[in-house]
């Protein structure tokens, strides 16, 4: 993969920053021109490993509200129940998600909200 | 009426007798059988630790039974007699049986695309391959 990236970069613009132009929707090297180093600057550094719905790994066609063990990992320590963006679970999943876990609320096996 | 499917779970007092819980889980499958339902299966999950408190209380003794009938009117009946029961603080009626419809059609479609892949197989990788690089 890092060759593919090198390669790309060489036929458009030589001139351009070395760093990891190509990533699409990286924000680019803003408006001011970024030196050979590219690389230095924060937040591009790291690669941005993809998230994979855990549900459609597992194949799962019906998540259980009874598992209180399981819907825990999608609710924060106060009981909201996490964003799609940080679990990267996948629509379909998040819909069944959010009633299985609301259910589990209904009976006392995740909490509401606060802590008493 | 066609076929449901229920999920009934209540939550006891944790200091009740085991008798008493018996007493209850008795009434209702006297309830049920009155009505032409049958409870499938019950389940005693014990005592735990309630994500709330409930009526003052931090724990509760669950019980969970499947039920399946085809009388509307029962959930109505079998509430009822929850409410009314003094050892019960919480119940939950969940009616499952469009879910478990949907998972089996899940299923189905799922087994019936794996029986066919085989033939598939080569240009599916190969487009996972490109994606990726891109």
């Amino acid at each position: 993969m890092p060759e593919e990236n090198a390669n790309q970069q060489q036929a458009p613009a030589p001139a351009a920053g070395p760093g990891p132009g190509p990533r699409p929707g990286g924000g680019g090297p803003g408006g001011r021109p970024s030196g050979p180093g590219g690389p230095k600057r924060g937040r591009r550094n790291y690669v941005r490993r993809k998230k994979v719905c855990r549900f459609c790994v597992d194949k799962v066609d019906f998540i259980d509200y009874k598992k209180a063990d399981v819907l825990g990992q999608f609710v924060q320590e106060r009981g909201k129940i996490l964003p799609r963006r940080m679990t990267g679970t996948c629509a379909r999943h998040q819909r069944w998600l959010t009633v299985a876990i609301k259910r589990a609320q209904n009976i006392a096996l995740l909490p509401f909200g606060a802590e008493i | 009426m066609e076929e449901r499917i229920y999920d009934l779970i209540f939550i006891c007092r944790p200091d009740t007798p085991e008798a008493d819980i018996d007493k209850v889980v008795a009434t209702l499958e006297h309830a049920a059988t009155d009505k032409q339902a049958k409870i499938e299966k019950t389940e005693k999950w014990g005592r735990k630790r309630m994500a709330y408190r409930v009526h003052k209380l931090r724990e509760g003794y669950y019980v969970y039974m499947t039920i399946r009938t085809t009388n509307g009117e029962l959930v109505k009946e079998l509430e009822r007699r929850l409410k009314v029961s003094d050892p019960v603080i919480k119940y939950l009626t969940v009616r499952l049986d469009e879910e478990l419809k949907r998972q089996a059609k899940l299923k189905r479609h799922r087994e019936r695309r794996a029986a066919r892949r085989p033939r598939k197989a080569a240009p599916t990788i190969g487009g996972e391959q490109a994606s990726a690089q891109s």
